[in-house]
Protein backbone atom coordinates (compact mmCIF):
# COMPACT_ATOMS: atom_id res chain seq x y z
CA UNK A 1 0.00 0.00 0.00
CA UNK A 2 1.23 3.47 -0.90
CA UNK A 3 -0.12 6.76 0.28
CA UNK A 4 -0.50 9.40 -2.38
CA UNK A 5 -1.68 12.99 -2.25
CA UNK A 6 -5.28 13.44 -3.41
CA UNK A 7 -4.79 14.98 -6.88
CA UNK A 8 -2.62 12.00 -7.81
CA UNK A 9 -5.46 9.62 -6.91
CA UNK A 10 -7.93 11.61 -8.99
CA UNK A 11 -5.62 11.53 -12.01
CA UNK A 12 -5.14 7.81 -11.61
CA UNK A 13 -8.87 7.20 -11.30
CA UNK A 14 -9.67 9.19 -14.39
CA UNK A 15 -6.98 7.39 -16.35
CA UNK A 16 -8.34 4.02 -15.26
CA UNK A 17 -12.04 4.89 -15.63
CA UNK A 18 -12.38 4.12 -19.37
CA UNK A 19 -10.29 0.93 -19.05
CA UNK A 20 -12.48 -0.37 -16.24
CA UNK A 21 -15.66 0.56 -18.08
CA UNK A 22 -14.33 -1.00 -21.28
CA UNK A 23 -13.59 -4.24 -19.46
CA UNK A 24 -17.09 -4.38 -18.02
CA UNK A 25 -18.65 -3.48 -21.36
CA UNK A 26 -16.79 -6.27 -23.15
CA UNK A 27 -18.54 -8.71 -20.85
CA UNK A 28 -21.99 -7.14 -20.44
CA UNK A 29 -22.61 -4.67 -23.27
CA UNK A 30 -25.01 -2.58 -21.17
CA UNK A 31 -23.66 0.91 -21.05
CA UNK A 32 -26.05 2.37 -18.49
CA UNK A 33 -25.65 -0.41 -15.90
CA UNK A 34 -21.87 -0.69 -16.43
CA UNK A 35 -21.35 3.05 -16.31
CA UNK A 36 -23.31 3.44 -13.08
CA UNK A 37 -21.30 0.60 -11.55
CA UNK A 38 -17.99 2.19 -12.60
CA UNK A 39 -19.05 5.59 -11.23
CA UNK A 40 -19.83 3.95 -7.89
CA UNK A 41 -16.50 2.13 -7.89
CA UNK A 42 -14.66 5.38 -8.64
CA UNK A 43 -16.44 7.08 -5.77
CA UNK A 44 -15.63 4.21 -3.41
CA UNK A 45 -12.00 4.32 -4.53
CA UNK A 46 -11.60 8.06 -4.03
CA UNK A 47 -12.92 7.71 -0.48
CA UNK A 48 -10.99 4.57 0.48
CA UNK A 49 -7.68 5.16 -1.29
CA UNK A 50 -7.29 8.61 0.21
CA UNK A 51 -7.52 7.04 3.68
CA UNK A 52 -5.92 3.63 3.21
CA UNK A 53 -3.62 4.22 0.28
CA UNK A 54 -3.71 3.04 -3.32
CA UNK A 55 -3.93 -0.76 -3.69
CA UNK A 56 -1.17 -2.70 -5.46
CA UNK A 57 -3.26 -3.22 -8.56
CA UNK A 58 -5.73 -0.31 -8.68
CA UNK A 59 -7.22 -1.39 -11.99
CA UNK A 60 -8.15 -4.85 -10.68
CA UNK A 61 -9.52 -3.28 -7.53
CA UNK A 62 -11.82 -1.05 -9.58
CA UNK A 63 -12.89 -3.85 -11.93
CA UNK A 64 -13.70 -6.10 -8.98
CA UNK A 65 -15.65 -3.45 -7.09
CA UNK A 66 -17.50 -2.27 -10.19
CA UNK A 67 -18.48 -5.77 -11.29
CA UNK A 68 -19.54 -6.54 -7.72
CA UNK A 69 -21.86 -3.51 -7.88
CA UNK A 70 -23.17 -4.64 -11.21
CA UNK A 71 -23.96 -8.06 -9.77
CA UNK A 72 -25.60 -6.52 -6.68
CA UNK A 73 -27.71 -4.40 -8.96
CA UNK A 74 -28.81 -7.40 -10.95
CA UNK A 75 -29.46 -9.50 -7.89
CA UNK A 76 -31.87 -6.95 -6.56
CA UNK A 77 -33.33 -6.56 -10.02
CA UNK A 78 -34.13 -10.13 -10.90
CA UNK A 79 -33.16 -13.66 -10.05
CA UNK A 80 -32.93 -14.83 -13.64
CA UNK A 81 -29.67 -12.98 -13.95
CA UNK A 82 -28.12 -15.08 -11.22
CA UNK A 83 -26.55 -17.50 -13.68
CA UNK A 84 -24.41 -14.71 -15.08
CA UNK A 85 -23.10 -13.57 -11.73
CA UNK A 86 -20.23 -15.95 -11.19
CA UNK A 87 -19.05 -15.51 -14.72
CA UNK A 88 -19.27 -11.75 -14.35
CA UNK A 89 -16.81 -11.64 -11.50
CA UNK A 90 -14.52 -14.45 -12.58
CA UNK A 91 -14.01 -13.50 -16.20
CA UNK A 92 -12.80 -10.02 -15.41
CA UNK A 93 -9.32 -10.95 -14.31
CA UNK A 94 -6.48 -8.97 -15.87
CA UNK A 95 -6.17 -9.49 -19.58
CA UNK A 96 -3.61 -8.41 -22.11
CA UNK A 97 -2.86 -4.76 -22.81
CA UNK A 98 -4.18 -5.10 -26.38
CA UNK A 99 -7.61 -6.10 -25.11
CA UNK A 100 -7.62 -3.08 -22.78
CA UNK A 101 -6.68 -0.77 -25.62
CA UNK A 102 -9.39 -2.14 -27.87
CA UNK A 103 -12.01 -1.90 -25.13
CA UNK A 104 -11.22 1.75 -24.39
CA UNK A 105 -11.32 2.51 -28.11
CA UNK A 106 -14.58 0.62 -28.58
CA UNK A 107 -16.01 2.67 -25.74
CA UNK A 108 -14.86 5.91 -27.32
CA UNK A 109 -16.38 4.95 -30.67
CA UNK A 110 -19.61 4.10 -28.87
CA UNK A 111 -19.76 7.43 -27.02
CA UNK A 112 -19.16 9.27 -30.29
CA UNK A 113 -21.58 7.23 -32.35
CA UNK A 114 -23.01 9.23 -35.26
CA UNK A 115 -26.57 8.34 -34.22
CA UNK A 116 -26.14 10.48 -31.07
CA UNK A 117 -26.58 14.25 -31.14
CA UNK A 118 -23.34 16.18 -30.82
CA UNK A 119 -24.13 17.58 -27.32
CA UNK A 120 -24.88 14.00 -26.22
CA UNK A 121 -21.60 12.72 -27.66
CA UNK A 122 -19.65 15.34 -25.72
CA UNK A 123 -21.47 14.74 -22.42
CA UNK A 124 -21.19 10.97 -22.67
CA UNK A 125 -17.52 11.04 -23.69
CA UNK A 126 -16.58 13.32 -20.81
CA UNK A 127 -18.38 11.12 -18.33
CA UNK A 128 -17.65 7.61 -19.60
CA UNK A 129 -14.12 8.20 -20.96
CA UNK A 130 -13.08 11.31 -19.07
CA UNK A 131 -14.38 9.98 -15.77
CA UNK A 132 -15.93 13.37 -14.92
CA UNK A 133 -18.99 13.41 -12.71
CA UNK A 134 -22.27 14.66 -14.14
CA UNK A 135 -21.89 17.78 -11.97
CA UNK A 136 -18.44 18.46 -13.42
CA UNK A 137 -19.67 18.08 -16.99
CA UNK A 138 -22.61 20.39 -16.22
CA UNK A 139 -20.27 22.97 -14.69
CA UNK A 140 -18.03 22.88 -17.74
CA UNK A 141 -20.92 23.54 -20.13
CA UNK A 142 -22.59 26.06 -17.81
CA UNK A 143 -25.90 24.19 -17.67
CA UNK A 144 -27.76 22.62 -14.72
CA UNK A 145 -26.70 19.15 -13.60
CA UNK A 146 -30.18 17.77 -14.38
CA UNK A 147 -29.76 18.85 -18.01
CA UNK A 148 -26.54 16.86 -18.43
CA UNK A 149 -27.94 13.89 -16.48
CA UNK A 150 -30.88 13.81 -18.86
CA UNK A 151 -28.66 14.17 -21.90
CA UNK A 152 -26.50 11.24 -20.77
CA UNK A 153 -29.46 9.03 -20.00
CA UNK A 154 -31.03 9.80 -23.37
CA UNK A 155 -27.76 9.00 -25.11
CA UNK A 156 -27.63 5.63 -23.34
CA UNK A 157 -31.27 5.00 -24.25
CA UNK A 158 -30.49 5.76 -27.87
CA UNK A 159 -27.49 3.43 -27.84
CA UNK A 160 -29.75 0.70 -26.50
CA UNK A 161 -32.64 1.30 -28.87
CA UNK A 162 -30.55 1.64 -32.04
CA UNK A 163 -28.51 -1.44 -31.16
CA UNK A 164 -25.12 0.30 -31.26
CA UNK A 165 -22.54 -2.45 -30.75
CA UNK A 166 -19.67 -2.28 -28.31
CA UNK A 167 -16.97 -3.02 -30.83
CA UNK A 168 -14.37 -1.41 -33.01
CA UNK A 169 -16.08 -0.25 -36.21
CA UNK A 170 -15.30 -2.49 -39.19
CA UNK A 171 -12.57 -1.31 -41.55
CA UNK A 172 -14.70 0.34 -44.26
CA UNK A 173 -16.37 2.61 -41.64
CA UNK A 174 -13.32 3.09 -39.46
CA UNK A 175 -12.04 6.36 -40.91
CA UNK A 176 -15.48 8.01 -41.01
CA UNK A 177 -16.15 6.95 -37.43
CA UNK A 178 -12.72 8.18 -36.34
CA UNK A 179 -13.52 11.55 -37.90
CA UNK A 180 -16.60 11.84 -35.64
CA UNK A 181 -14.51 10.96 -32.56
CA UNK A 182 -11.84 13.52 -33.48
CA UNK A 183 -14.48 16.16 -34.10
CA UNK A 184 -16.08 15.52 -30.70
CA UNK A 185 -12.72 15.95 -28.95
CA UNK A 186 -12.04 19.05 -31.02
CA UNK A 187 -15.40 20.51 -29.91
CA UNK A 188 -14.62 19.79 -26.25
CA UNK A 189 -11.34 21.66 -26.70
CA UNK A 190 -13.02 24.52 -28.52
CA UNK A 191 -15.69 24.81 -25.85
CA UNK A 192 -12.94 25.15 -23.29
CA UNK A 193 -10.92 27.54 -25.35
CA UNK A 194 -12.87 30.59 -24.34
CA UNK A 195 -11.90 32.85 -21.51
CA UNK A 196 -14.75 35.08 -20.51
CA UNK A 197 -14.06 36.43 -17.05
CA UNK A 198 -15.73 34.51 -14.26
CA UNK A 199 -16.02 31.23 -16.11
CA UNK A 200 -12.39 31.04 -17.17
CA UNK A 201 -11.26 28.54 -14.54
CA UNK A 202 -13.75 25.82 -15.34
CA UNK A 203 -13.55 26.23 -19.06
CA UNK A 204 -9.78 25.90 -18.86
CA UNK A 205 -10.40 22.53 -17.21
CA UNK A 206 -12.37 21.48 -20.28
CA UNK A 207 -9.40 22.35 -22.49
CA UNK A 208 -7.08 20.30 -20.30
CA UNK A 209 -9.56 17.44 -20.44
CA UNK A 210 -9.71 17.58 -24.24
CA UNK A 211 -5.91 17.43 -24.40
CA UNK A 212 -5.87 14.50 -21.99
CA UNK A 213 -8.42 12.61 -24.12
CA UNK A 214 -6.59 13.42 -27.36
CA UNK A 215 -3.37 12.19 -25.74
CA UNK A 216 -5.13 8.96 -24.81
CA UNK A 217 -6.53 8.53 -28.32
CA UNK A 218 -3.11 9.12 -29.86
CA UNK A 219 -1.59 6.50 -27.53
CA UNK A 220 -4.32 4.04 -28.52
CA UNK A 221 -4.00 4.73 -32.25
CA UNK A 222 -0.37 5.80 -32.80
CA UNK A 223 -0.56 5.03 -36.53
CA UNK A 224 -3.45 7.45 -37.12
CA UNK A 225 -1.90 10.68 -38.35
CA UNK A 226 -5.01 12.73 -37.68
CA UNK A 227 -5.16 11.62 -34.03
CA UNK A 228 -1.58 12.84 -33.67
CA UNK A 229 -2.46 15.96 -35.66
CA UNK A 230 -5.39 16.82 -33.40
CA UNK A 231 -3.27 16.44 -30.27
CA UNK A 232 -0.54 18.60 -31.80
CA UNK A 233 -3.11 21.22 -32.84
CA UNK A 234 -4.52 21.37 -29.31
CA UNK A 235 -1.07 21.63 -27.71
CA UNK A 236 0.12 24.32 -30.13
CA UNK A 237 -3.09 26.36 -29.79
CA UNK A 238 -3.43 26.01 -26.04
CA UNK A 239 0.24 27.02 -25.65
CA UNK A 240 -0.83 30.63 -26.38
CA UNK A 241 -3.63 30.67 -23.81
CA UNK A 242 -2.00 32.89 -21.19
CA UNK A 243 -1.27 35.55 -23.81
CA UNK A 244 -4.63 35.41 -25.54
CA UNK A 245 -6.59 37.50 -23.08
CA UNK A 246 -5.92 40.24 -20.58
CA UNK A 247 -6.97 40.02 -16.91
CA UNK A 248 -10.40 41.47 -17.70
CA UNK A 249 -11.04 38.85 -20.37
CA UNK A 250 -10.34 41.11 -23.37
CA UNK A 251 -8.99 39.41 -26.48
CA UNK A 252 -5.40 40.08 -27.54
CA UNK A 253 -4.89 39.37 -31.27
CA UNK A 254 -2.02 37.08 -32.24
CA UNK A 255 0.28 39.83 -33.52
CA UNK A 256 -0.05 41.81 -30.27
CA UNK A 257 0.43 38.89 -27.86
CA UNK A 258 3.33 38.84 -25.39
CA UNK A 259 5.15 35.80 -26.70
CA UNK A 260 7.15 35.28 -23.51
CA UNK A 261 3.83 34.14 -21.98
CA UNK A 262 3.53 31.28 -24.45
CA UNK A 263 4.05 27.80 -23.02
CA UNK A 264 7.33 26.70 -24.61
CA UNK A 265 7.19 23.13 -23.26
CA UNK A 266 3.82 22.63 -24.91
CA UNK A 267 5.06 24.15 -28.17
CA UNK A 268 8.08 21.83 -28.16
CA UNK A 269 5.88 18.82 -27.52
CA UNK A 270 3.45 19.80 -30.30
CA UNK A 271 6.25 20.46 -32.80
CA UNK A 272 8.01 17.18 -31.95
CA UNK A 273 4.77 15.27 -32.35
CA UNK A 274 4.14 16.92 -35.69
CA UNK A 275 7.68 16.26 -36.91
CA UNK A 276 7.31 12.57 -36.09
CA UNK A 277 3.96 12.43 -37.87
CA UNK A 278 4.25 14.53 -41.02
CA UNK A 279 5.45 12.61 -44.03
CA UNK A 280 4.94 9.20 -42.45
CA UNK A 281 1.15 9.03 -42.84
CA UNK A 282 -1.44 10.45 -45.25
CA UNK A 283 -1.78 14.18 -44.60
CA UNK A 284 -5.04 15.41 -43.05
CA UNK A 285 -6.69 18.67 -41.99
CA UNK A 286 -5.74 18.45 -38.29
CA UNK A 287 -2.08 17.87 -39.13
CA UNK A 288 -2.13 20.84 -41.50
CA UNK A 289 -3.83 23.14 -39.01
CA UNK A 290 -1.29 22.03 -36.42
CA UNK A 291 1.52 22.77 -38.87
CA UNK A 292 0.14 26.29 -39.37
CA UNK A 293 -0.13 26.79 -35.59
CA UNK A 294 3.48 25.61 -35.30
CA UNK A 295 4.72 28.24 -37.78
CA UNK A 296 3.05 30.95 -35.67
CA UNK A 297 4.35 29.47 -32.42
CA UNK A 298 7.93 29.22 -33.68
CA UNK A 299 8.14 32.87 -34.80
CA UNK A 300 10.12 34.92 -32.29
CA UNK A 301 7.95 37.96 -33.07
CA UNK A 302 4.85 38.73 -35.15
CA UNK A 303 6.97 40.41 -37.85
CA UNK A 304 9.20 37.33 -38.15
CA UNK A 305 6.22 35.06 -38.94
CA UNK A 306 6.90 32.97 -42.04
CA UNK A 307 3.73 33.97 -43.92
CA UNK A 308 4.76 32.41 -47.26
CA UNK A 309 4.98 29.05 -45.49
CA UNK A 310 1.60 29.60 -43.81
CA UNK A 311 0.10 30.48 -47.19
CA UNK A 312 1.56 27.32 -48.75
CA UNK A 313 0.08 25.24 -45.91
CA UNK A 314 -3.36 26.84 -46.37
CA UNK A 315 -3.18 26.03 -50.08
CA UNK A 316 -2.59 22.37 -49.23
CA UNK A 317 -5.34 22.49 -46.60
CA UNK A 318 -7.76 23.90 -49.14
CA UNK A 319 -7.02 21.00 -51.48
CA UNK A 320 -7.31 18.36 -48.74
CA UNK A 321 -10.34 19.81 -47.00
CA UNK A 322 -11.92 22.67 -48.95
CA UNK A 323 -14.42 24.98 -47.26
CA UNK A 324 -15.23 28.64 -46.81
CA UNK A 325 -13.46 28.91 -43.43
CA UNK A 326 -10.24 27.63 -44.97
CA UNK A 327 -10.57 30.11 -47.84
CA UNK A 328 -11.15 32.87 -45.30
CA UNK A 329 -7.98 32.00 -43.42
CA UNK A 330 -6.05 31.68 -46.66
CA UNK A 331 -7.18 35.23 -47.52
CA UNK A 332 -5.42 36.49 -44.38
CA UNK A 333 -2.22 34.73 -45.46
CA UNK A 334 -2.60 36.04 -49.03
CA UNK A 335 -2.94 39.57 -47.62
CA UNK A 336 0.28 39.15 -45.61
CA UNK A 337 2.23 37.79 -48.58
CA UNK A 338 0.74 39.65 -51.56
CA UNK A 339 -0.84 42.68 -49.89
CA UNK A 340 -4.29 43.49 -48.45
CA UNK A 341 -5.90 44.11 -51.87
CA UNK A 342 -5.12 40.53 -52.98
CA UNK A 343 -6.59 39.25 -49.70
CA UNK A 344 -9.73 41.35 -50.14
CA UNK A 345 -10.18 40.05 -53.68
CA UNK A 346 -10.14 36.47 -52.38
CA UNK A 347 -12.62 37.41 -49.63
CA UNK A 348 -14.93 38.73 -52.32
CA UNK A 349 -15.32 35.20 -53.66
CA UNK A 350 -16.97 34.27 -50.35
CA UNK A 351 -19.66 36.98 -50.49
CA UNK A 352 -22.04 34.73 -52.39
CA UNK A 353 -21.33 31.68 -50.22
CA UNK A 354 -24.44 30.95 -48.13
CA UNK A 355 -22.36 29.14 -45.53
CA UNK A 356 -20.61 32.43 -44.70
CA UNK A 357 -23.69 34.65 -44.79
CA UNK A 358 -24.51 34.32 -41.12
CA UNK A 359 -21.07 34.24 -39.56
CA UNK A 360 -19.21 37.23 -38.27
CA UNK A 361 -15.81 35.93 -39.35
CA UNK A 362 -16.00 37.10 -42.94
CA UNK A 363 -16.76 40.68 -41.87
CA UNK A 364 -14.18 40.60 -39.07
CA UNK A 365 -11.44 39.57 -41.50
CA UNK A 366 -12.65 42.06 -44.09
CA UNK A 367 -12.48 44.81 -41.49
CA UNK A 368 -8.92 43.82 -40.67
CA UNK A 369 -7.83 43.76 -44.33
CA UNK A 370 -9.60 47.06 -45.12
CA UNK A 371 -7.77 48.59 -42.18
CA UNK A 372 -4.44 47.33 -43.58
CA UNK A 373 -5.43 48.67 -47.01
CA UNK A 374 -5.89 52.14 -45.54
CA UNK A 375 -9.68 52.33 -45.72
CA UNK A 376 -10.70 53.15 -42.14
CA UNK A 377 -14.33 54.08 -42.86
CA UNK A 378 -15.08 50.83 -44.70
CA UNK A 379 -13.10 48.86 -42.09
CA UNK A 380 -15.21 50.39 -39.33
CA UNK A 381 -18.42 49.31 -41.05
CA UNK A 382 -17.15 45.74 -41.42
CA UNK A 383 -16.08 45.57 -37.77
CA UNK A 384 -19.50 46.84 -36.70
CA UNK A 385 -21.32 44.30 -38.85
CA UNK A 386 -19.12 41.54 -37.43
CA UNK A 387 -19.80 42.75 -33.87
CA UNK A 388 -23.53 42.47 -34.49
CA UNK A 389 -23.17 38.90 -35.76
CA UNK A 390 -20.84 37.28 -33.24
CA UNK A 391 -22.18 35.12 -30.39
CA UNK A 392 -19.06 35.63 -28.28
CA UNK A 393 -19.16 38.50 -25.81
CA UNK A 394 -15.38 39.08 -25.56
CA UNK A 395 -15.20 39.00 -29.34
CA UNK A 396 -18.04 41.50 -29.67
CA UNK A 397 -16.24 43.88 -27.32
CA UNK A 398 -13.00 43.40 -29.24
CA UNK A 399 -14.71 44.18 -32.56
CA UNK A 400 -16.53 47.22 -31.16
CA UNK A 401 -13.23 48.56 -29.84
CA UNK A 402 -11.55 47.94 -33.21
CA UNK A 403 -14.37 49.94 -34.84
CA UNK A 404 -14.21 52.69 -32.22
CA UNK A 405 -10.45 53.06 -32.72
CA UNK A 406 -11.09 54.04 -36.34
CA UNK A 407 -13.54 56.87 -35.62
CA UNK B 1 -25.63 26.72 -28.44
CA UNK B 2 -27.82 28.52 -25.95
CA UNK B 3 -30.87 30.50 -26.95
CA UNK B 4 -33.34 32.62 -25.01
CA UNK B 5 -36.92 32.15 -26.16
CA UNK B 6 -39.10 35.04 -25.00
CA UNK B 7 -42.83 35.57 -24.81
CA UNK B 8 -44.50 38.96 -24.55
CA UNK B 9 -47.89 40.28 -23.48
CA UNK B 10 -49.84 39.61 -20.29
CA UNK B 11 -51.84 36.74 -18.81
CA UNK B 12 -54.79 39.08 -18.31
CA UNK B 13 -54.93 40.03 -21.99
CA UNK B 14 -54.69 36.34 -22.92
CA UNK B 15 -57.56 35.46 -20.62
CA UNK B 16 -59.72 38.25 -22.02
CA UNK B 17 -59.02 37.42 -25.64
CA UNK B 18 -59.12 33.62 -25.45
CA UNK B 19 -61.30 32.65 -22.47
CA UNK B 20 -60.96 30.39 -19.46
CA UNK B 21 -60.74 27.04 -21.22
CA UNK B 22 -57.88 28.24 -23.34
CA UNK B 23 -56.16 29.46 -20.19
CA UNK B 24 -56.40 25.99 -18.63
CA UNK B 25 -55.09 24.41 -21.83
CA UNK B 26 -52.30 26.95 -21.95
CA UNK B 27 -51.18 26.07 -18.44
CA UNK B 28 -51.13 22.40 -19.39
CA UNK B 29 -49.29 23.18 -22.59
CA UNK B 30 -46.57 25.12 -20.78
CA UNK B 31 -46.24 22.38 -18.20
CA UNK B 32 -45.84 19.76 -20.93
CA UNK B 33 -43.37 21.90 -22.85
CA UNK B 34 -41.12 22.40 -19.81
CA UNK B 35 -41.32 18.70 -19.13
CA UNK B 36 -40.38 17.79 -22.70
CA UNK B 37 -37.44 20.20 -22.73
CA UNK B 38 -36.25 18.79 -19.41
CA UNK B 39 -36.49 15.24 -20.75
CA UNK B 40 -34.63 16.08 -23.94
CA UNK B 41 -31.75 17.50 -21.89
CA UNK B 42 -32.13 20.92 -23.48
CA UNK B 43 -33.65 23.05 -20.71
CA UNK B 44 -31.24 25.39 -18.93
CA UNK B 45 -33.86 27.50 -17.18
CA UNK B 46 -37.36 28.83 -17.61
CA UNK B 47 -39.08 31.58 -15.66
CA UNK B 48 -42.32 33.51 -15.79
CA UNK B 49 -42.30 37.15 -14.77
CA UNK B 50 -44.78 39.03 -12.57
CA UNK B 51 -47.25 41.13 -14.53
CA UNK B 52 -45.75 44.11 -16.32
CA UNK B 53 -48.07 46.46 -14.38
CA UNK B 54 -46.00 45.66 -11.27
CA UNK B 55 -42.76 46.65 -12.95
CA UNK B 56 -40.55 49.50 -11.82
CA UNK B 57 -38.42 51.42 -14.20
CA UNK B 58 -35.22 53.00 -12.99
CA UNK B 59 -34.12 56.00 -15.02
CA UNK B 60 -31.35 58.53 -14.92
CA UNK B 61 -32.97 61.93 -14.35
CA UNK B 62 -31.39 65.25 -13.40
CA UNK B 63 -28.11 63.60 -12.53
CA UNK B 64 -29.47 60.80 -10.31
CA UNK B 65 -31.22 57.45 -10.76
CA UNK B 66 -34.96 57.51 -9.99
CA UNK B 67 -37.34 54.52 -9.70
CA UNK B 68 -40.85 54.99 -11.00
CA UNK B 69 -43.91 52.71 -11.00
CA UNK B 70 -45.35 50.98 -13.97
CA UNK B 71 -44.42 49.69 -17.36
CA UNK B 72 -43.68 52.19 -20.01
CA UNK B 73 -43.88 49.82 -22.90
CA UNK B 74 -47.29 48.71 -24.13
CA UNK B 75 -48.53 45.55 -22.38
CA UNK B 76 -48.09 43.49 -25.54
CA UNK B 77 -44.42 44.49 -25.64
CA UNK B 78 -43.82 43.50 -22.05
CA UNK B 79 -41.75 40.40 -21.36
CA UNK B 80 -43.84 37.77 -19.57
CA UNK B 81 -41.56 34.77 -19.55
CA UNK B 82 -38.57 33.06 -21.07
CA UNK B 83 -36.84 29.75 -21.60
CA UNK B 84 -33.11 29.33 -21.96
CA UNK B 85 -32.38 26.19 -23.93
CA UNK B 86 -29.07 24.60 -24.86
CA UNK B 87 -29.62 23.06 -28.29
CA UNK B 88 -27.67 21.63 -31.19
CA UNK B 89 -28.62 24.33 -33.70
CA UNK B 90 -30.56 27.52 -34.28
CA UNK B 91 -33.03 25.39 -36.25
CA UNK B 92 -33.88 23.42 -33.12
CA UNK B 93 -34.43 26.64 -31.10
CA UNK B 94 -36.79 27.87 -33.80
CA UNK B 95 -38.60 24.51 -33.77
CA UNK B 96 -39.22 24.90 -30.02
CA UNK B 97 -40.39 28.50 -30.50
CA UNK B 98 -42.69 27.40 -33.34
CA UNK B 99 -44.34 24.89 -31.06
CA UNK B 100 -45.14 27.74 -28.64
CA UNK B 101 -46.30 30.05 -31.43
CA UNK B 102 -48.57 27.35 -32.84
CA UNK B 103 -50.29 27.36 -29.48
CA UNK B 104 -50.24 30.97 -28.26
CA UNK B 105 -50.49 32.52 -31.76
CA UNK B 106 -48.45 35.57 -30.73
CA UNK B 107 -44.87 36.35 -31.80
CA UNK B 108 -42.00 34.77 -29.90
CA UNK B 109 -38.47 36.13 -29.95
CA UNK B 110 -35.47 33.81 -30.26
CA UNK B 111 -32.07 35.26 -29.29
CA UNK B 112 -28.73 33.53 -29.07
CA UNK B 113 -26.98 33.73 -25.70
CA UNK B 114 -23.45 35.02 -26.09
CA UNK B 115 -21.47 32.09 -24.79
CA UNK B 116 -19.74 30.98 -27.97
CA UNK B 117 -15.95 30.69 -27.90
CA UNK B 118 -14.19 33.59 -29.63
CA UNK B 119 -12.56 32.59 -32.90
CA UNK B 120 -9.41 34.68 -32.83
Amino acid sequence: MRTEPKPRIEDLLRELAPQVLGTLMRRHEQLDACEDAVQEALLAASLQWAKKGVPENPRSWLVTVASRRLVDEWRSESARRRREETAAVLDLSDRGKTADHDDTLALLFMCCHPSLSVPSQLALTLRAIGGLTTAEVAHAFLVPEATIAQRISRAKERIRSTGVRFDLPPEPERSDRLRVVLHALYLVFNEGYTTTSGTAVHRTDLTAEAIRLARMLHALMPAEGEAAGLLALMLLTDARRAARTTDDGSIVPLDEQRRELWNTAQIEEGVALLTRTLGTVPIGPYQLQAAIAAVHDEAASATETDWPQILALYEVLERVSPGPVVTLNRAVAVARVHGPRAGLALLGTLDTDDRMAHTHRLEAVRGHLLELAGEPAAARESYRRAARMTASLPEQRYLMLRAARLT
Amino acid sequence: MKYMIMTFGSAEAGLEAMGKEWMVEMIQFMHKLDDDLRKSGELVSAEGLADGSQAKTVRFENGISVATDGPFAEAKESLVGYWIVDVESEGRAIEIASRIVDFVKVPIEVRQVMDAPPEF
